[in-house]
């Protein structure tokens, strides 16, 4: 019906107008900067008004399809496509990237390399999530890599090479599983390899293979996610990141994970997916209380936030695990919900850095008078990721215990074994916001250091931190809006559980 | 009428432009919002009055024609998961809503003065506007999930304007710690929705009931989980209406600004625990076990809170244990099935409570003019007394308040507590001769306030000085834990030699000087007037009647005060059946009690309980005058004093220890929160330590320790191979030394 090529352009768009940043003059950083933000805008645009137009959300199919063959001995098309699945995603991670983009107008060493790596970020991340082909996706997956170790080594704190080379070896070790699973799907069966997801989805195996490819895929996704105990790499990387990066880190590449959990194993590797739900669920709801209490134990500001992250994948985890259509709708609202919230702690985490130099919470207190904004913003999303209602983050967690009630696949013992662990969760992320907050910005003190003057956030913190809070507040209120992206595509992936 | 009926979604809406609004301007227009900011008062207030009119008007409704109107929208739509949105109008619906808004615009009003010097004067309206919303929101909703965000939203607000003054460090952890604890809480509250909603498969309030009382009486569901589900329901509102195990957070939420003491600690927000429960009163009537666990917290809380108020010294602490032992009672009354009763003293309770708290704010805000803005001293009753010369209008409220929470005939708590007192003796009597005795002691440490602050002598001038308990003859301590300690004895003449500037300095060292000698007290008036030269610097020596606007909202409460208990009063005189406003309001009110025996108000019955409650008040009024009364009359009673002086040294020993236990129970708040530090936060600081360690150590070890070893592999092998040929050299002499050694081995077998 529309053959004009939305999604390769949207996905080339970033990097090459990224290349082009090098052709520039010397001519200080402001130009790159507004070029920068300028392509991130227009690309999100373009997103925008492809989907608004090109796309159908009655529709659970595959739309905006593209098929280019690019290798031919083997099969390897250029196949993009997305789904109500992953129209989300790509949404966030247009808005996110644009504004981690606007955040880090601060960076002015080699400012050229840091936006260029910027706007790979931006082709990087949003090329796994339209992928329809199984080995792009995985190189797609791999592509988004590099600059973020690269961002991590180059513009990172003290320890940064120790946590970029901490992140590398996990995510490069991963993806030395999810290759082997990619390569046993796609190689099974037939004389000539199969990449297609379409494909794949009808394929069967058999079970021991299943379970076997489904590991694989899950340990490669449980790096990314992060499901513990491979999520070590997260509070380093997270610790040591410049903000805008560990916006994108908290914002989109954690949610990849889960996205692929919900693609790979739920879409392809059905029958395995329910053997090992019941497990998924467990860990997730252990992961909950495993990370929010060790998220007290932080004093590292950067790092407790990271745990609050790792602490929310669980709710992920859990929703994906239920198996039933709320829970499924209920986890890839969390994505959505997370990706902002998320990404807004790190962003506000840093601009306080930015200003105090301090990480470690028992040095800080009474910064709420010399900044009283900062002080409100983060006041408001330490509430919306402790699940107050009204916020983004209420509705997701009470949508993923929707699901495990409704769940028909377990007993009731299970769902209330679930949900009395998950809940504890409740009582433990506000006791580390909240001392955060209390920390950070409650109590006065004096200080002594000869700058001791403060600003406070200026108009583009402001416009950052605001433009996050609208959506945050506004799914809050109107979770509709992002649940019909995906309501029709999660009874598709479900009905092959029935 | 059914025009009134549609339009009141729009009650929790009304509002609502006023926080926006001023967190717009705050944010975008800093400077000319702050300057405009008595503006704001305005529109905050008259929005607050349109709902008040709506919500008579709907109470009339209600009255003439009792009703219930529901009505709902979608929210979320799913296949297996439909929320929806909506408003329920029914009789307490429309009672509650009219003591929210009617507290509400007083304290509006009152604060406008109180805080008006405040930098935070417009994040105080923006914050109690948004309390008054979430409030409304949570009296109409009209299922469980919309109440839970309500409930949620409320303590939001709670937590916000407890931490008001956010550079207070105390203020600081005392928001927490509520928001923790009503996490807690809520966490019940959520388990208990999950639960009800997995049993009945709704949450609308009318169909869950019928579905769950059909459920019941057919005996379809397992009455275990049943009774789990609902007792979680319950934690929810135990932590909201600080009920026993949770109640922790309210004392320690009076660090926020005074007016919000009176309108959410007091009147509306933890009410809203017995709101729940009467809302859901048709869920738990049906379990009986639950019911009396209702009725047992209830009572552990109403002897709990009065016991911990008698040795408080922080006149709003003081009152914050007096409003939990209150709410034991509405606990109790709902706990017993009575609906009706438990709403009445509700309303009346908020309106008494909230005059006690706007005097003690106006009090307070009166004292720190001479004392200073710390709330360890504008808030001690230690450094207040005689203030009837000075704020006499204050008094006379805060005694009418007082009067009216210890249960004297005319005021409106007393028709309420009454009828709960006769209601006990029905239901159980141990539960009434607990309740009756704590009436008793209700009396006692509400009059203990009021003599404290308001009889006596001024006594921040001379706080070591003071007369107060300096009798030799009990050691009860204002200063509750000093109590215990060894007595000193001052020589009078020693006192007398000094200079004033020794004094000065002297006042400010905690000694246990207020326990001096009896007859220190004979000269307390010529101190006074030495010290007043030396310490006392600024303008004012006295403290301040408050302005209009305060008196005026005190005002107002002192005439709910004193005829809010007559909508509960029956009337039926000449045999005729008319009941009261209340019971009109709650036609299909439950009462377990008084099915049996038709509800005839006999007026002797009456008499002989009233008598009997109101005997019980004077005699705690009597004790606490006993133990409290100002120096100067106690004189009188010398006589009386010294006879019971003179009886055995061992037995006033004995004496002594009794009540030093007592006051060093309620001093330590019942070692309740020692407790929790002790075992629960210890406890989970520990595991948050361990956990870290464990995620540090084993959990990052792995890859760690993977890495180094193969950094030294890597290393081991660079340096085996680095290009030395006397390495290699060595290497290939040593391996051919074994193998040589080897094959020599081998030769040999």
């Amino acid at each position: 019906m529309n053959y004009f090529p939305w999604l390769t352009i949207v996905i080339v768009l970033p990097i090459v107008g990224g290349s082009l940043i090098f052709l520039f003059p010397h001519k200080g950083n402001k130009v790159i900067r507004s070029y920068t933000i300028c392509i991130c805008l227009l690309d999100l645009l373009l997103t925008t008004y492809a989907f608004y137009y090109h796309f159908e959300l009655d529709d659970p199919l595959i739309q905006l399809t593209e098929n280019y063959k690019w290798i031919n001995f083997f099969d390897f098309y250029w196949r993009f496509g997305i789904d109500g699945l992953s129209l989300g995603p790509i949404l966030l991670t247009g808005f996110i990237t644009t504004l981690a983009t606007l955040a880090a107008q601060p960076v002015t060493r080699e400012s050229k390399f840091f936006y260029f790596l910027m706007l790979a970020m931006y082709s990087g991340q949003i090329g796994p999530f339209s992928s329809r082909d199984i080995l792009l996706f995985f190189i797609m997956w791999e592509l988004e890599l590099i600059p973020v170790y690269l961002l991590l080594s180059m513009w990172g704190g003290k320890k940064r090479l120790y946590s970029a080379t901490k992140f590398i070896l996990y995510t490069a070790g991963s993806s030395v599983f999810l290759l082997m699973g990619i390569l046993g799907i796609g190689l099974y069966g037939s004389n000539e390899p199969t990449l297609n997801f379409e494909l794949l989805t009808n394929q069967s195996y058999p079970v021991a293979l299943e379970i076997i490819f489904y590991i694989g895929f899950l340990i490669a996704f449980a790096v990314k996610s992060p499901i513990i105990p491979l999520h070590t790499w997260l509070p380093d990387t997270h610790g040591e990141a410049h903000y805008s990066t560990c916006m994108l880190l908290a914002g989109i590449l954690l949610k990849m994970g889960a996205y692929g959990l919900v693609r790979i194993n739920m879409e392809l590797l059905s029958r395995a997916h329910s053997i090992f739900c019941p497990w998924l669920m467990l860990l997730g709801s252990f992961q909950i209380i495993y990370a929010a209490s060790t998220s007290l134990g932080q004093l590292n500001l950067k790092k407790r936030i990271a745990y609050s992250s790792v602490s929310h994948m669980g709710f992920l985890i859990i929703g994906i695990g239920s198996i039933s259509d709320t829970g499924l709708n209920g986890a890839i609202l969390q994505i959505i919900s997370h990706g902002f919230i998320g990404a807004a702690l790190f962003f506000l985490a840093g601009t306080s850095y930015d200003r105090l130099r301090l990480l470690y919470l028992d040095e800080m207190g009474g910064m709420a008078i010399p900044m009283p904004k900062i002080f409100t913003v983060f006041t408001i999303l330490s509430m919306a990721s402790l699940a107050l209602p009204g916020m983004s983050g209420f509705v997701a967690e009470l949508i993923v215990f929707w699901g495990i009630i409704t769940s028909q696949k377990y007993l009731l013992i299970t769902k209330i074994l679930i949900t009395f662990i998950t809940a504890i969760g409740m009582i433990l992320t506000p006791i580390y916001l909240l001392s955060i907050l209390r920390q950070m910005f409650y109590g006065y003190k004096l200080f002594n250091t000869p700058n001791s003057y403060f600003f406070d956030s200026g108009p583009r913190e402001l416009f950052i931190s605001i433009s996050i809070l609208i959506p945050v507040i506004g799914i809050g209120i109107y979770p509709d809006f992002i649940l019909s992206f995906s309501a029709n595509k999660v009874e598709a992936i479900l009905a092959n559980f029935l | 009428m059914e025009y009134t009926y549609q339009s009141s979604w729009i009650i929790p809406f009304v509002p609502f432009p006023v926080p926006i609004l001023i967190g717009i301007g705050l944010i975008l227009f800093p400077t000319s919002t702050k300057n405009l900011r008595r503006m704001w008062a305005f529109p905050s207030i008259f929005l607050l009055i349109i709902v008040m009119i709506f919500s008579v008007d709907l109470s009339i409704h209600q009255v003439n024609k009792s009703s219930i109107y529901q009505y709902v929208w979608s929210w979320t739509i799913n296949n297996d998961l439909s929320l929806e949105f909506g408003y329920l109008i029914d009789s307490l619906t429309s009672i509650m809503s009219i003591l929210i808004t009617t507290v509400g615009i007083l304290v509006l009003i009152y604060s406008d003065n109180y805080m008006s010097h405040d930098q935070g004067y417009l994040r105080f309206f923006a914050y109690m506007t948004l309390f008054n919303i979430s409030m409304l929101g949570l009296v109409t909703s009209s299922n469980l999930i919309q109440i839970y965000i309500f409930w949620e939203l409320v303590g939001m607000c709670s937590y916000l304007l407890i931490g008001f003054w956010f550079t207070r460090p105390i203020a600081a952890n005392s928001c927490q710690k509520a928001f923790v604890t009503n996490r807690v809480g809520d966490f019940g509250l959520l388990l208990g929705i999950l639960g009800i909603y997995w049993i009945t498969g709704s949450l609308e309030f009318q169909d869950l009931f019928q579905i769950f009382n059909n459920l019941i009486y057919k005996n379809e569901v397992n009455i275990f989980f049943v009774t789990m589900c609902t007792l979680l329901l319950f934690c929810g509102s135990v932590a909201k209406s600080a009920q026993f195990p949770l109640h922790i957070w309210l004392p320690d939420a009076m660090e926020g600004p005074t007016p919000i003491s009176a309108l959410i600690h007091a009147a509306t927000m933890v009410a809203a625990g017995i709101f729940l429960i009467a809302r859901l009163l048709p869920l738990f009537i049906v379990l009986p076990p639950v019911m009396n666990g209702i009725a047992f917290i209830g009572i552990i809380t109403v002897v709990l809170g009065a016991t911990l108020a008698i040795a408080q010294k922080d006149i709003k602490k003081n009152l914050a244990y007096s409003t939990m032992s209150q709410l034991g009672y509405m606990m109790l009354a709902l706990g017993m099935g009575s609906y009706r009763i438990a709403l009445f003293h509700l309303i009346t309770h908020a309106y008494s409570k909230a005059l006690l708290f706007l005097g003690s704010g106006s009090i307070i805000h009166s004292m720190e003019a001479i004392v200073g803005y710390s709330p360890d001293k504008s808030q001690n009753m230690v450094l207040m007394g005689g203030l009837t010369k000075h704020v006499p209008i204050t008094k006379t409220f805060f005694l009418i308040g007082t009067l009216s929470l210890c249960g004297i005939p005319p005021f409106a708590c007393f028709w309420s507590k009454d009828e709960i007192l006769n209601d006990s003796w029905l239901y159980s009597p141990i539960f009434a001769i607990i309740a009756c005795s704590t009436a008793g002691l209700t009396a006692f440490y509400m009059f203990r306030i009021y003599l404290l602050v308001f009889e006596g002598y001024f006594n921040v001038h001379f706080l070591n000085f003071n007369g107060k308990k300096n009798s030799s003859f009990y050691s009860i301590s204002l200063w509750g834990k000093e109590g215990r300690k060894k007595k000193r004895k001052i020589n009078l003449l020693v006192l007398l030699r000094m200079k004033n500037n020794e004094m000065t300095s002297f006042l400010f060292k905690k000694t246990y000087l207020h326990k001096i000698h009896r007859n220190v007290k004979n000269i307390t008036r010529l101190f006074f007037h030495s010290t007043k030269m030396g310490t006392i610097k600024t303008v004012s020596l006295y403290p301040h009647e408050s302005d209009n606007s305060m008196r005026f909202s005190m005002l107002v409460l002192v005439l709910f005060t004193l005829f809010v208990g007559t909508i509960g009063i029956s009337f039926n005189q000449k045999g005729m059946d008319s009941e009261d406003i209340l019971s009109k309001l709650l036609i299909p009110f439950i009462d377990l009690l008084h099915e049996n025996s038709k509800k005839i108000a006999d007026w002797y019955e009456f008499f002989t309980n009233a008598t009997f409650s109101v005997i019980i008040t004077f005699f705690g009024m009597f004790l606490a005058s006993f133990f409290y009364k100002p120096v100067y009359s106690s004189l009188k009673s010398l006589n009386l004093l010294n006879f019971f002086e003179k009886k055995s040294l061992t037995k006033r020993i004995f004496s002594d220890k009794i009540i030093n236990i007592i006051y060093g129970w309620s001093y330590n708040r019942g070692y309740v929160n020692t407790f929790y530090e002790t075992f629960l936060i210890g406890n989970v600081r520990k595991l948050a330590k361990f956990n870290y360690f464990f995620d540090r150590q084993v959990i990052d070890g792995i890859p760690n320790a993977i890495g180094l070893t193969s950094f030294f592999m890597g290393e081991s092998i660079k340096y085996a191979g680095g290009g030395r040929i006397s390495s290699y050299i060595l290497f290939f002499i040593i391996f051919i030394l074994i193998f040589l050694i080897i094959g020599y081995s081998l030769f040999i077998y």
